[in-house]
């Protein structure tokens, strides 16, 4: 399957057979918008989607073929698990045994096995939205389409779930697009993210480019932390505005010897454990944030003295 | 810009526009007409203002608007003053037995107010029980007829729209906002009345201004007890039922006013009390406040006696039907001949009064479910005006809304009148703002995403409401239907200006008796009238509970 989107504001897409795509950007850049337009629940004032050759914006949304999962789980609750997930395929006409194969099959991706008579207010939120991606699984749909579907989930439930549903989507090789505001979260699960601002395209690309190589300054600031400083204050000869990570700080005793190097003063400190943060105010003024490894003999004090130095391979000029 | 309509607002479009033109033919065409009876002439061909200038000028008419209006705003301010305190001591002081009073509380909602009139008659009137009671002991008191009597059958029949909206808004104060206040130095008793009052004021108003258009539009309290006093809604009938002339302007000219002025209270509501919500967002009810016994004993006390002291009227009825009737006098031989001569005549209005009932709450939930579907599911200026048409018809009175079905469908292409259809549709139409509002406030508990997964599961948007939604409306839509169910079954207002012949109602056989004087047959109507209402709402509260066990 191949589908164009061109959508929300100018908005050109293709997202090739069988990979896991995310929508990622702040709330109201229109992601959420441009999915909705996909399952059918916004019109296109102009521009067109295409499944493969099948143009599909034009249809009413239950002919579509689309599987949907939403943020609230949307779980049916006046039928029983099993009859939520045979919702769909009772919509297409399949009863009897191979019905009954079918969702129980799918109420075993989901690990749900043996849940099917018990009704949807007995489950906690995260059996919920594994009903709801059995749901959406079970239909054989063309696409899967996921509405920030871990967001009402708590934070060690999400990160497992996420891993969850990634393996799920590359099992069966179903194209994915998924939506979220989480850039952790669209790093770790997509083939490719799609950067969204305003209704635009920001940035599209596999996760790690564009956190490596941000073409803006939006990209650089929403996907994780970084510094932003102007050239000159790292000591260059070249004027404008660079992206310089945190992780690519280091105190100079910790580094190699050929980093350039800066001075300044150590502003605040956190030791998060696994890492250590913190902020030294450059001559200049400006402030620039570090992450070290936790390394209990090269944490600074705050006040100190300290003399910092970055890798040059990992500077990206913004434009 | 594409110029067909989105699929997903094809299903809500068609329902709009099916209850368009059921509102337009059957409320907006005769309300019309009402309004053009009032400005022709008496052959009905001329355009005039002679009708308004004619009713206006006589201060028998004058008289009439003043006397509604002061009854209704008396009978506005005892419904709060009885119905406030007692929805505090409900919501926040330990009174026994809460379930059951405030059970008890509702059902004067159901129970036919001029039923209750008809008993104080029985009981405070000038031949009544408790009148000669008091009389053989030398004891005299004032005339029950009249602007009291009428205040106070109103206070008996209609406070629980201000107990019912009063007590949700007092158990939805954040205890937290009156923790502040005493944080701050704010004695319990300076609390209540700065924070606490001020925070239900708009429920107690919005409870208020319903009591004040109940009693505007009301027929039947009047009809029983305001004897040479005019008044609105019972002006209206006589005027239409005595006119001879083709065209019923004086009729037509109280309608409109009415209809101004029930329109009136309510816009000043929609536009004083939608702003002003204070809801604090509780996430539980506040705690039972720590009284001492005196207050305890006097709390538990008021709420039963109010409890109670409304309910009279309809258990001394139901007594009073066992009795026997010489002429206005009672006498203690207890018998069934009352139920018999009742039936003996025809068991017809018996059955017309379960038939009309029964089809016309089909017919208010069928109109009434879709047209909230609408309103709460299609995001355009079409679902607000559907909204405000269909809330239109609690601003007509029965009396008016019946004279103009039978100006509208007594000819042409269309005859309704002389049939039960006219009967049924009239109360349809009148019960329809009561469905929608019950409707929308259970289709705003359902998510929208739940019929968004239905479709892209494959299940049209038709599918997707008789599959998802009406499963999930369906408690509530069988209590909505009940309720209509009974409500229609006591309707008094549009009965009278519409039974003919065969098609009598119970209500019809109760009003007639009493302009006959017949009170034998009319208590042995009004028990009936009192049972047939009894066993749905005792049945539905049953299944309710048994519901809200399973759960």
């Amino acid at each position: 399957m191949f589908g164009t989107v061109r959508a929300v504001d100018g908005v050109d897409l293709a997202v090739g057979d069988g990979e896991f795509f995310t929508l990622l950007g702040p709330s109201g850049c229109g992601k959420t918008t441009l999915l909705r337009m996909i399952a059918g629940f916004c019109e296109l004032d102009a521009g067109e989607i295409k499944f493969g050759d099948r143009r599909i914006d034009r249809l009413p949304a239950h002919t579509r073929d689309i599987g949907m999962v939403f943020q609230n789980y949307a779980v049916f609750p006046n039928l029983t698990v099993a009859g939520n997930v045979a919702y769909g395929l009772k919509a297409r006409r399949v009863s009897g045994a191979e019905l009954a194969r079918r969702v129980e099959e799918a109420l075993g991706l989901v690990q749900l096995a043996g849940y099917g008579e018990r009704w949807p207010h007995q489950l906690s939120g995260g059996q919920l939205q594994r009903v709801a991606i059995a749901r959406a699984l079970v239909i054989r749909p063309q696409v899967l389409l996921f509405d920030e579907p871990l967001s009402n989930l708590d934070a060690r439930l999400r990160v497992s779930m996420r891993s969850e549903i990634r393996d799920l989507q590359k099992s069966l090789g179903i194209t994915a697009i998924y939506v979220t505001h989480d850039q952790e979260e669209a790093m770790s699960v997509s083939d490719r993210i799609a950067l969204m601002q305003s209704g635009r395209l920001e940035q599209v690309g596999p996760p790690a480019e564009i956190y490596r190589n941000p073409t803006s300054r939006f990209a650089a600031e929403f996907m994780g932390t970084t510094n932003l400083v102007e050239a000159r204050a790292l000591g260059g000869d070249r004027a404008g505005l660079v992206s310089l990570r945190p992780e690519a700080l280091r105190l100079a005793a910790d580094a190699p010897a050929d980093w350039p190097q800066v001075g300044g003063k150590v502003a605040h400190v956190e030791v998060l454990g696994p890492i250590t943060r913190f902020d030294v105010r450059l001559a200049d003024g400006s402030l620039l944030k570090v992450a070290t490894l936790d390394a209990p003999h090269l944490t600074p004090a705050p006040g100190a003295e300290v003399t910092l130095a970055y890798d040059p391979a990992r500077i990206t000029v913004l434009p | 810009m594409r110029l067909a309509i989105p699929h997903q607002q094809r299903l809500p479009l068609a329902i709009a526009a099916l209850g368009f033109l059921f509102l337009g033919l059957f409320l907006l065409y005769p309300l019309f007409n009402v309004f053009s009876a009032s400005v022709l002439d008496g052959e009905g061909e001329k355009f005039t203002f002679a009708n308004y200038v004619k009713i206006l000028g006589r201060p028998f008419y004058r008289g009439a608007v003043v006397n509604t209006l002061a009854i209704g705003l008396a009978a506005t301010i005892t419904t709060i003053l009885v119905a406030v305190p007692l929805a505090f001591a409900l919501a926040r002081l330990p009174v026994p037995g809460k379930a059951a009073i405030i059970a008890l509380a509702a059902m004067p909602l159901v129970l036919p107010s001029f039923v209750s009139a008809y008993a104080i008659v029985l009981l405070l009137g000038r031949a009544g029980v408790v009148t000669q009671w008091l009389q053989s002991w030398g004891i005299g008191f004032g005339s029950i007829y009249g602007a009291g009597g009428i205040v106070l059958v109103y206070t008996l029949t209609l406070y629980p729209y201000v107990l019912l909206p009063t007590m949700a808004a007092f158990k939805a104060v954040d205890v937290s906002v009156e923790e502040a206040a005493q944080s701050l130095g704010s004695s319990p008793r300076r609390t209540l009345w700065t924070v606490t009052l001020p925070i239900v004021i708009p429920a107690i108003l919005a409870g208020g201004l319903l009591v004040f258009i109940e009693t505007l539009e009301n027929f039947g309290v009047p009809f029983v007890l305001a004897e040479d006093m005019p008044i609105f809604a019972v002006e209206a009938f006589k005027l239409f039922v005595g006119e001879t002339a083709p065209n019923p302007s004086s009729a037509g000219v109280l309608g409109v006013l009415l209809i101004a002025m029930t329109s009136l209270v309510l816009l000043i509501q929609r536009r004083f009390l939608a702003s002003r919500r204070f809801a604090t967002g509780a996430r539980a009810a506040p705690p039972i406040l720590r009284v001492g016994l005196g207050l305890r004993v006097a709390a538990s006390v008021y709420c039963w006696l109010v409890v109670l002291l409304a309910l009279v009227p309809f258990f001394a009825i139901v007594v009073l039907s066992f009795m026997e009737f010489r002429g206005p006098v009672l006498h203690p031989n207890f018998s069934l001949a009352n139920f018999a001569a009742l039936f003996e005549r025809s068991m017809r209005p018996l059955l017309n009064t379960l038939l009309f009932a029964t089809l016309a709450a089909i017919g208010v939930t069928l109109v009434g479910v879709p047209i909230a579907y609408v309103v709460t599911r299609l995001r355009s200026g079409l679902a607000s005006l559907l909204d405000v048409v269909a809330t239109l018809p609690f601003a007509v009175a029965g009396t008016v809304l019946a004279i103009g079905f039978v100006v509208s469908f007594n000819s042409g292409w269309l005859i309704l009148t002389g049939g039960p259809l006219i009967m049924v549709l009239v109360y349809t139409v009148r019960k329809v703002p009561f469905a929608v509002r019950s409707s929308s406030a259970i289709l705003h508990q359902i998510d929208p995403s739940l019929e968004e997964a239905s479709i892209s599961l494959g299940r049209s948007p038709l599918q997707t409401f008789g599959r998802i939604l009406v499963p999930l409306m369906l408690g509530g839509i069988l209590s909505g239907f009940v309720l209509t169910w009974v409500t229609i079954a006591s309707e008094l207002s549009a009965t009278v200006v519409l039974y003919s012949g065969q098609w009598r109602t119970l209500t019809v056989v109760m009003f007639q008796a009493l302009e006959g004087g017949g009170g034998g047959i009319a208590t042995a109507a009004a028990s009936t009238l009192i049972i047939v209402t009894l066993v749905p709402i005792t049945l539905l509260y049953r299944l309710v509970r048994r519901y809200e066990l399973a759960t």
